[in-house]
This record gives structure tokens, C-alpha cells and sequence, in this order.
């Protein structure tokens, strides 16, 4: 699992990297040439929204499930785990549909590679819960596929085939209340935005 | 010693020169002071690490040099630490050092120096220290960063038990922060400012995620935190099982089992190292159980391993020692292992072996059939080179087998290698292999008709699949012959045959040939011999027979036996025997204990006529009988009763009967003669009589009690023991008496009986002679005349009528109440006509004590009013009481005064004239004793005959009124 979660990591720095990655760039031209590696469905925006609806219901359960690692996670949340994350994507909920999409990857963009450092760092720390790995596990794919889909949406209809993404700060130096402290953090922020995204779409 | 002096000589100087020299050198050198003291922090293990060199060293030699170290916190005059530190030091050399803190070096600034010594044998004592060298500064929380809260030491891992500091560093006032162990608050001390440090003794586990310990600002909601991980002490255990073995001499496989894996999440993963003491080589093993190693070349025989494991808290090892030919040498499996020539009988197995230099190996084969290992003899030990060979032989036609093999080190045994195996299945036997058949023929004859069984061959001498039996049937006197086949899995066929003797061939045939034919001889008439059964004795499964032979010339016996002997078709089975043998062993799987089989022995004449020699029963095992005697009662007498069990089947049990069992319970307390007590402490048990003869059915119980409860319960008994626990069936004994009364009372009843019929009968007769009636007056032809009267109640006694047989006038002289009544006078007519009054003298219930043996007759004719006042009430009534008066009498008082009266005057005062007339018959006569019987009347009773008194009582002064002077008169 340590060798997939990693892979993920890096696949998706190497889908989204590029030199100056971790400010936003602009994106891509209208005219430029769009391709994607799958076929896009046809019911795009349906199925964003279901997948949006779908991570909204399970965030809370998520975050429930990471918190009860003992004290002071439980008891603590708002120290610990409010969602005052200081570089996440913006949304601006009155912008076009194309400037929610953009958004919207970046957001999930961001989200997916934290959730990779989030479940790296469980598997190692909390290797036997098995119901929160699950759920990590299950967050990253739809994640995932979200991201596919907002993807074709951006490249289909406005023929935008890139968008510069920023991602959290790396949790694998930091001590390990740290982690679990910024994971907590990650997680609450992204309750809190899946809410507006859900919201906005 | 040199001491320096004035010298003026060449040669006195060059000494002198020399002494200066050496004294300089003998001399202590000036202290040494470390220098270039540096000193960094290493957070992971909480060390201060200390890094100095020593310059100028003198004539650049290497000094065994003491360095003293001093650590202080906060400020430098807070020494916390002082230490030594010897070691050789060379010129130029940079020395380190490292000091591992108790408390977590970002909680507080450390100061360090550090002085030097030399400790070198070649200068003299005493010794000076050099100068400290400065203090040196470290200070953690410059490079803490810009939070304002910090929780140190970060990801503590510790052993469960120990003790560990901990400290929070906040960038404010120090009042608002609580520090918490899992939820829990816990207190601390103050180091500076802006320092708490907290100690925490005898850590516990909690869980292998760690424990979470954080402290909060109240203000500014701040929050930090840091996590204890603590490890249980046995999280490494020591490999066990270690040991090293090679397949080739070239490659050496240590394994081990390295227990169960509980580190922590924290705790990097425990590594093994194989270290080789002799060779000095080290080899850092990759996997957790298993490491090679490679043999070197230069013939090194021994080996001293020790396997080593550690992680960040513990260190573990274990030590083997072996010579590597003798205790390590384990072959590989054996390979190419092929089966040969594989025929009826015999296969050839061949396989190789891997060598190892040019060592030999001990091979062991193996035979398996049915996943047994069959024949020791084919357990067979082999020693080879590369290649072996072996020769599987005796096995049977048709059968599957597996061979397998393995090999070890012929030099030094240590271990067998793995097996190789292969299965493999002989052919079947030609023809000319089968061994004899033997058929038996069962002739029960019945009308002609034979049933004829065949034995199915084994499977050993079958040799392959039996396919059929070809029965040749053929008469002796050669006149008819015919054949027949039968499949094989039939054993048995039916032939109707005439009474003649018939010779029958059976043979089986396989794909391969025809077996040797079997022959038996059919009688035409089968001998009756009657042949005494003899009982033999059978051990779990197998019956010993044994017998007499008849004739010299015997081929051979049969037994035969049937394994189920209760079932219709019975599984006939025979065994045959060779002329010489007298005794056999018949064992079965089938036998059972607690059936009993029957036995004959056969004897097989020249002409192959089978004739019954003996006959044997037995049971494998006897068990106790199955069901008990259905007991009847006979001859019960108050002595003895008889019991019977006659209709009990000894045959049909599970055991020979050898007896019975006659239990008898009663009160008595000592047992009926014949009968023992079988428990005496258990009175329930009662007694015992045995029955050693199991052809007595019947039991005669005796010399028992008369009118006494007797229970009994008879078992049958085999080897075995009783039959089951019944009931006991109650008998009681007939009170003797009542059967002497029976055998005489009847009879006397019955006498009584008939001689009251024929006195029934003869009644008249006896009347006639005893007892002729009494004439009725009433009945008196002297009535008639009367009837005409007007008063038709009156009764005349007409004398002139009646003929009496006595008139007697009664006058009890004796006593001053009886008074001589006179001489009878006739009564007149007008004196009649009145109400006759008599007294009722017989006994009343008022009057009991009056009873006697007084028997009257009232006479009727005399007075029929005074019958009719007898009849209602018994009460004498004057003749001339008027009714009033005759009212006053009914109550007992005027009765008792009349009588009185009556009594005591009246009667002794009785007119001339007036004389009672009793009328006595003829074979009255007075009862002895009378008077005694009535003391308070005895004149009343003196009159008293057998005919209750008549009186014809006067009117005249009888009839006045009673008064006090006056009574009743007669």
C-alpha cells in the first residue's frame, strides 16, 4: 500500500508539475489543441456534481475516523484541526462555470496530493485502521476520478487542457503529532470546502 | 639518577649534554589544553555531541591523555554533568565525544568545556590539569522557529517502565499554558520563563500508535504537542531454532525463527547480523528469518556464528558453534528418481544425487501400499555415489504402489534430505501364476437342488481382475456332464441335480489365464452322522479349532463357518487345510461378541467327498445373557413355593447359560437354608441360590415362614456374568392356621349343612317327636259356641269343653309375699264375662335384670282384652281400673306402685276364692335356678313356667280402685 500511495504522489506531482509549480500559472490558451487519455462521458457536469455530492457525504465520516487517534484529536477539533490552511486554492462561487471548473481542479488537485501525504503518513503511524485507510482510500479514488472528469469538462467545452495546481506543504520531515496535526487540518478544511463546492455546483 | 653538575672535559661535556637532554625529556611537559571544542545537538537522541583536537603535541607521539568535561544548563554555573574521558591521542587527532541528556536539549541552553590530563606512564606524577578551554554555548531554541508553543523531545520511544522528561517551550506568558498525558492533566516544574519541564516515571503502554502528549495556550488557542511511544520490553525476542546447514559445501543457510513482530509504528524494524567469530566476518542479513553464507575456500571446518539482532532500545544474540562437514551437511533432495522394469512382482527404482566433493550417501527407499509403509524388509538403506539403484521385489500383481527415497551425508550423518516420491502400479500376472482356487460346495439337499459358493480369490492370488468361474459339473458314473459360467462378482450359483454323485471343477479365469480347477464331489447321499457338538472358546476375533482325524487318508479338512450367523444369507465362509493339519486358527473381522458360531469340520476323502468330522460352537467373546426367565409360581405353601422358567430359551443367548441365579429377599434377617447372603451390606441384595445346571428350570423355595412376604428373581448366568437387573416378584406365604381351619372347618360347615338339610327335611318329623303343637284354643271347637255371644272378645274357657292334661292350682307356701292360694274355685260365668287382668311377668326393657330363661305362652282363649293390653304395651291392668285409672297405669311409676302393691299385699292377700289357675302343660316343668334369676320378684319368678301364666282373675275386690292399703288382686 505504502508502494501505491506513493505512486499516486507521483503520479500525480509528475501529471502536474511544472517549472514554477506552487503558484498558480495561467491556463491554457482557448486555442490550444486539448486532448485527454480516456473518452469523456457525455453527462459531465452530472457526474461532477454526484461525485461532489458523493465526497460531501463521506467527508465528515472521514474526518470523524481520523480524528479518533486518541487525545487531543476527539476533544480538540477546532485547535487542532480548523481549516486554517493557509496557501488553499480559492473558489469563487460567482465565476463562470469554466472559472468554478478551474477552481475546482485546482482544489481537488490540492486536496488529492494532501490526501496522499495524509494516507502515506497513516499507513506508517496507524497501520491497523483499517476503517480509516478504507476511507482515505475511498476519498482518493473519487478524488481521482473527479479530477478526470473536471478535466475532460475544462478540455471538451473550453478546450482547456492545463491548469497550474499548488499543493500543502510535505508532511514527511515533520515530527509526528505534526502530521497527525496537519493531516486534521487538511481534513477539516476539506469538509468545510466540499460543502461550498457542492454548494456552487 | 642524572643531576646536572660542572664538568670541564670533552667527554664530560657529551654526558653532560646527554643527562641535560634526557632530564628535558623525563620532565612534565606544560598541560595541553583541548582546542576547537565544538559542540552540536542531535535531537534524535537527545546527545550534545563534543568534537576537540589537541595541538602540539610533544615530539609528535601518541599520549594516553584524560579529558575532563563539564556540562552545565542555563548558565554555566549550573554544573548538571562532570566527566572523564581517557583515550590515546595523536597530533592533530579530533576527538569525540557525546553526552545524552536527560532533559530535551531545546528545553535549555547548555554551556560546555572541557580540561585534559596526561595520563601517559612516561612522565612523571603528579600531573597537572591544562586549563579549561571556554565555554561553549547551545542553545536549541534559536532554531525553533516562529510558533509559540513548542513540546519537546519529538517522538520519544522508550522501554515500558523507565522514566523520561518532558518540556514545553512557549514564546509568552507561561501561566496560560496546561499540559496534558492522554487527555489527562499533568504538572510541572518551571526551568526559566518560558520553560516547564514535566517528569514522567515508570511509563506505561498504551498503544502501539503512541501517546499523545500536548500542551494548550489558553489564549490565542494555540496548541502543541508531541507523541511518547513506549515499547514493551519483550517487543525483541532472541531467534530461536537458529542453525546453519549446506546442501553443497559451498553455501552455508542459516535460519531462524525470529518470534513475532510487535514493534511499535515508530520503531524502525529490528535487523539481523551473522557475525563469524574464526573468519572475523560480518554479514548484514536481509531477510528476518534466513541468511547464507558463503564457505570460503580454505577449508575451514569450524564455525562459530553468532547471530545478532537489535533495534533502538535492546540488543539480542545467539551463539552456534559446529564443524561444518559433521553438523551441517544436509543433501539435497534426491532427483531423476524413475521407475523401471516395473512388472507383476518387482520394479527398479534409480535416482542421483548432487554431489558434494567426493563424499558418499546413505539413500533410504521406501515401499508404500495404502499409505503404509509395508515389509520392513524394503526399507532399505543405500550407499551411492551419484547414482543408485534399487530393486523393488515381492510385491503383489495388480496393485498400486509409491517409492520414495532420500539421502544424507555419508560421511557424517546429520539429516536427511527431502523425499522424492513417485506412484506406480504392477502389472497383472500371466496365466501360469495364479495360485489354486478353492470352491466349496454347500450340499443341503433338497429335492436335487445344490447351492455351490465360491470363494473369491484374494487379492494376492488373484492376480488381476477375476472375470469369471467356469463350473464344470460332471456325474461320477460319467453318464452326463454339462458347464457352465458365472460372472465374477457372483460367488455363488444354484444346480438342480439328480441324487447321484457328481464331481464339479470350478476354475477362475482373469484377462491373463485360467486358474488350476478346484474339485468337489457331490454324494448322492449325504451322510447323517450325528456328530456331538463341542464348545470352544473363542479371543476377540479368532476361534482355536482343533480335531481328531478320521482316516489316514485324508486330503484335506474344510472348515466352515458362517460370519453372520443370524442373517438368512449368513456370509458362508470355509477355509481349507492340508492332510497333515489337525488345528487352525479361523479369525474374522466379522466376528462380534455375544454371537455364537457354529463350526464344521470337513474332512476331504481321496475322492474329494467331503464328509462332517466335528462340530464346534462358540462365541468370540460371551457377553451376559440378553433377557432374563419369565418365572411362574407353583406349590405355594406356607412352607414353600415352587418357580418355573421352562419356556427360557438358552440358545438364543449371547453367551453359553451356565446357570441361574435364584435371588430371595424377605425381612428375615438370616437367609432360607440353600440360599447364601450375596452382600451382606447391602440388604437389598437379599439372598442368593445358584443354579449350576442350565437344563433346571425349576426351583423349589423351602423352609420359609408361614404368613411371610417373600420377593424373588431368577437371572440366567454365562461366563459373562447375571443377565439384566428385573424386578422382583412378590410371593407371600398362607398363614397356617387358616389352612388347618380350611382343611377342617369346611368340612364340619359342610356336615352342619347337610344335617340341617336332612333335619329340614325330617322336621315334621322332629316336631312331631320334640316339640308336637300346642292345640290353639282359638282354634277350639269350643269357640264356635261362643261366637254367638255378644261379646265377641270375651273367651270362655269352658272346663266342660276341654279335657286339660293338669290343672294346677300354684301356692308358693314359701316366703311372707306368697300366700297359699286356696283352693281352686270354677270360675262363674258373670266373673269370666269381666276383663280377665294378668300380670306380664316377663322381662321388659324397664326390667332387664328380670330377664330369664322364661319361656311363655300366652293363651288367648282366657283373655283376649288382656292379650290385646299385653300386646300394646305389656301393661297389667286391674280388672276393674277405670279407663282413667287404666291411663295412669301406662306410666312406668304407676306401674312400678301398682306392682308393688300388687306384689306385697295383693298377693299374699288374695281372697278365698280368688286362686290363680295356671295352666301348665304336661311337659312343662319348672327351670332350676328361676329364682335366683329374678331376686327382686322372686315370687313372680317362682311362678314362672314354660308357658307364660295364664290367670282367670276375679272382679270382685280386684276390680275396686287401688289405694294406699289395697294392691292388686288375683
Amino acid at each position: 500500500m505504502k508502494v501505491l500511495a506513493a505512486g499516486i504522489l507521483s503520479l500525480l506531482l509528475v501529471l502536474h508539475w511544472k517549472h514554477g509549480a506552487g503558484s498558480p500559472l495561467p491556463i491554457t490558451p482557448d486555442n490550444a489543441t486539448c486532448t485527454t487519455r480516456h473518452p469523456c462521458p457525455s453527462n459531465l457536469m452530472t457526474q461532477i456534481r454526484n461525485q461532489l455530492l458523493q465526497l460531501n457525504s463521506s467527508a465528515s465520516a472521514l474526518f470523524i475516523a481520523y480524528t479518533a487517534q486518541g487525545e487531543p484529536f476527539p476533544s480538540n477539533v477546532d485547535k487542532l484541526c480548523g481549516p486554517n490552511v493557509t496557501d488553499f486554492p480559492t473558489f469563487h462561487a460567482d465565476g463562470t462555470e469554466k472559472d468554478k471548473l478551474v477552481d475546482l481542479y485546482r482544489i481537488i488537485a490540492y486536496l488529492g496530493a494532501s490526501l496522499g501525504n495524509i494516507t502515506r503518513d497513516q499507513k506508517a503511524l496507524n497501520p491497523k485502521d483499517q476503517n480509516l485507510h478504507s476511507k482515505l482510500s475511498s476519498t482518493a479514488d473519487t478524488m481521482r476520478g473527479l479530477l478526470s472528469n473536471v478535466l475532460c469538462r475544462l478540455c471538451n467545452k473550453y478546450h482547456v487542457s492545463h491548469v497550474d495546481v499548488s499543493y500543502g506543504p510535505d508532511t514527511s520531515g515533520k515530527d509526528v503529532f505534526q502530521k497527525k496535526k496537519l493531516g486534521c487540518q487538511l481534513l477539516g478544511k476539506y469538509k468545510q470546502v466540499i460543502a461550498e463546492l457542492v454548494q456552487a455546483f | 639518577r642524572c643531576f646536572p653538575v660542572l664538568v670541564h672535559s670533552p667527554s664530560l661535556n657529551l654526558c653532560l649534554l646527554f643527562r641535560v637532554r634526557r632530564l628535558l625529556f623525563l620532565s612534565e611537559p606544560r598541560p595541553l589544553t583541548p582546542e576547537s571544542l565544538e559542540v552540536s545537538i542531535n535531537s534524535t537522541c537527545q546527545c550534545l555531541h563534543l568534537q576537540w583536537s589537541i595541538h602540539s603535541l610533544p615530539h609528535h607521539q601518541e599520549l594516553q591523555m584524560i579529558f575532563q568535561i563539564q556540562i552545565s544548563r542555563i548558565t554555566t554555573s549550573s554544573v548538571v554533568w562532570v566527566g572523564n574521558y581517557s583515550t590515546t591521542v595523536k597530533e592533530n587527532q579530533i576527538l569525540q565525544w557525546s553526552w545524552e541528556s536527560e532533559l530535551p536539549l531545546e528545553c535549555a541552553t547548555h554551556f560546555v568545556r572541557i580540561r585534559s590530563v596526561m595520563d601517559d606512564a612516561r612522565f612523571p606524577k603528579p600531573r597537572s590539569w591544562s586549563k579549561w578551554s571556554s565555554w561553549e554555548e547551545v542553545d536549541a531554541q534559536d532554531s525553533l522557529g516562529h510558533n509559540a508553543l513548542f513540546v519537546f523531545p519529538k517522538d520519544k520511544l522508550v522501554e515500558e517502565g523507565s522514566s523520561v522528561t518532558f518540556c514545553y517551550v512557549s514564546r509568552s506568558n507561561l501561566n496560560n499554558v496546561s499540559c496534558y498525558l492522554d487527555g489527562e492533566q499533568i504538572h510541572g516544574e518551571q526551568l526559566t520563563p518560558n520553560v516547564s519541564t514535566f517528569h514522567l516515571s515508570h511509563v506505561r503502554y498504551k498503544r502501539t500508535t503512541g501517546t499523545n502528549i500536548y500542551c494548550e495556550m489558553k489564549q490565542g488557542r494555540k496548541l502543541a504537542g508531541t507523541v511518547l511511544y513506549v515499547s514493551r520490553t519483550e517487543v525483541l525476542e532472541e531467534p530461536k531454532n537458529f542453525s546453519c546447514e549446506t546442501q553443497d559445501l559451498k553455501t552455508l543457510k542459516c535460519t531462524w525463527d525470529p518470534g513475532s513482530d510487535t514493534a511499535l509504528t515508530i520503531q524502525p524494524s529490528s535487523n539481523y547480523t551473522l557475525f563469524e567469530s574464526f573468519s572475523q566476518k560480518k554479514k548484514v542479513c536481509e531477510d528476518r528469518n534466513w541468511c547464507s553464507w558463503q564457505v570460503t575456500q580454505d577449508s575451514q571446518e569450524m564455525y562459530n556464528f553468532t547471530l545478532m539482532t537489535e533495534n533502538y532500545l535492546r540488543k539480542r544474540s545467539v551463539n552456534l558453534v559446529f564443524k561444518l562437514t559433521h553438523r551441517a551437511v544436509r543433501p539435497m533432495t534426491p532427483l531423476n528418481f524413475i521407475l523401471e522394469n516395473i512388472n507383476s512382482r518387482n520394479a527398479t527404482v534409480t535416482w542421483k544425487v548432487r554431489p558434494i566433493g567426493n563424499s558418499t550417501f546413505q539413500c533410504q527407499v521406501e515401499l508404500h501400499h495404502d499409505g503404509q509403509v509395508i515389509q520392513t524388509k524394503q526399507q532399505n538403506n543405500v550407499f551411492i555415489k551419484v547414482n543408485g539403484k534399487y530393486l523393488l521385489s515381492e510385491m503383489e500383481p495388480d496393485t498400486h504402489y509409491l517409492a520414495r527415497v532420500r539421502c544424507a551425508y555419508g560421511n557424517h550423518f546429520w539429516k536427511w534430505s527431502e523425499w522424492i516420491d513417485q506412484k506406480f502400479t504392477t502389472l497383472e500376472a500371466d496365466a501360469g501364476d495364479l495360485f489354486s482356487i478353492w470352491s466349496k460346495v454347500c450340499f443341503e439337499m433338497i429335492i436335487g437342488i445344490f447351492d455351490i459358493f465360491f470363494q473369491p480369490l484374494s487379492k494376492s492370488h488373484a492376480n488381476g481382475e477375476i472375470l469369471f468361474y467356469n463350473i464344470a459339473v460332471e456325474s461320477l458314473d460319467k453318464s452326463s456332464k454339462f458347464n457352465l459360467s458365472i460372472p465374477a462378482p457372483h460367488n455363488d450359483t444354484k444346480l438342480t441335480l439328480n441324487k447321484y454323485s457328481y464331481q464339479i471343477h470350478v476354475t477362475a479365469n482373469n484377462s491373463m489365464g485360467t486358474s488350476p480347477a478346484s474339485v468337489i464331489v457331490i454324494p448322492g447321499e449325504p451322510g447323517h452322522k450325528e456328530i456331538e457338538e463341542e464348545r470352544v472358546k473363542g479371543t476377540e476375533n479368532r476361534f482355536s479349532l482343533s480335531w481328531e482325524p478320521q482316516s489316514r487318508d485324508a486330503i484335506g479338512y474344510v472348515v466352515e463357518w458362517c460370519d453372520h450367523p443370524q442373517d438368512p444369507l449368513c456370509g458362508l465362509q470355509w477355509q481349507k487345510l492340508g492332510p497333515n493339519t489337525t488345528s487352525t486358527v479361523i479369525s474374522s473381522d466379522a466376528f462380534e461378541q455375544g454371537v455364537r458360531y457354529n463350526f464344521r469340520i470337513y474332512e476331504i476323502s481321496p475322492g474329494w467327498i467331503a464328509s462332517l468330522l466335528e462340530k464346534k460352537t462358540g462365541y468370540s467373546q460371551e457377553l451376559p445373557p440378553s433377557d432374563n426367565p419369565q418365572v411362574t409360581t407353583s406349590s405355594l405353601t406356607s412352607h414353600s413355593f415352587t418357580l418355573n422358567w421352562k419356556d427360557y430359551s438358552t440358545e438364543s443367548q449371547p453367551g453359553f447359560i451356565r446357570g441361574y441365579n435364584v435371588y430371595l429377599k424377605s425381612k428375615m434377617e438370616q437367609c432360607t437354608s440353600g440360599f447364601e447372603r450375596i452382600t451382606p451390606s447391602d440388604d437389598s441384595a437379599g439372598c442368593r441360590h445358584k443354579i449350576d445346571n442350565p437344563e433346571q428350570k425349576t426351583f423349589h423355595v423351602e423352609n420359609l415362614e408361614p404368613a411371610s412376604s417373600y420377593e424373588f428373581f431368577v437371572t440366567a448366568y454365562t461366563s459373562a456374568g447375571d443377565g439384566p437387573n428385573g424386578t422382583f416378584t412378590k410371593v407371600t406365604t398362607p398363614d397356617e392356621y387358616t389352612r388347618m381351619l380350611t382343611h377342617i372347618v369346611v368340612p364340619v360347615i359342610l356336615c352342619i349343612l347337610l344335617i340341617t338339610v336332612l333335619f329340614y327335611f325330617q322336621i315334621q318329623w322332629m316336631k312331631e317327636k320334640c316339640y308336637p303343637d300346642i292345640p290353639d284354643p282359638y282354634k277350639s271347637s269350643v269357640l264356635s259356641l261362643i261366637k254367638s255371644k255378644e261379646n265377641t272378645h270375651l273367651t270362655i274357657m269352658n272346663l266342660k269343653d276341654c279335657i286339660p292334661d293338669a290343672i294346677e292350682v300354684v301356692n308358693k307356701p314359701e316366703g311372707s309375699r306368697t300366700q297359699p292360694l286356696g283352693t281352686g274355685k270354677p270360675l262363674t260365668e258373670t266373673e269370666l264375662t269381666k276383663p280377665a287382668t294378668y300380670l306380664y311377668l316377663l322381662p321388659t326393657q324397664e326390667n332387664p335384670s328380670g330377664s330369664g330363661p322364661c319361656i311363655c305362652f300366652e293363651n288367648f282363649t282366657y283373655n283376649q282384652a288382656a292379650s290385646d293390653l299385653g300386646s300394646s304395651g305389656h301393661v297389667p291392668v286391674p280388672p276393674s281400673t277405670p279407663p282413667s285409672q287404666l291411663g295412669l297405669l301406662y306410666s312406668p311409676e304407676n306401674l312400678l306402685k301398682a306392682l308393688e302393691k300388687y306384689y306385697t299385699n295383693s298377693l299374699g292377700e288374695i281372697p278365698a276364692g280368688e286362686t290363680h289357675l295356671n295352666y301348665v302343660s304336661q311337659l312343662a316343668s319348672p327351670m332350676p335356678g328361676d329364682k335366683d334369676s329374678l331376686p327382686t320378684d322372686p315370687p313372680v319368678q317362682a311362678q314362672c313356667s314354660e308357658y307364660k301364666m295364664q290367670m282367670a282373675v276375679p272382679l270382685g275386690p280386684a276390680s275396686s280402685p287401688p289405694s294406699e292399703d289395697t294392691s292388686l288382686s288375683s
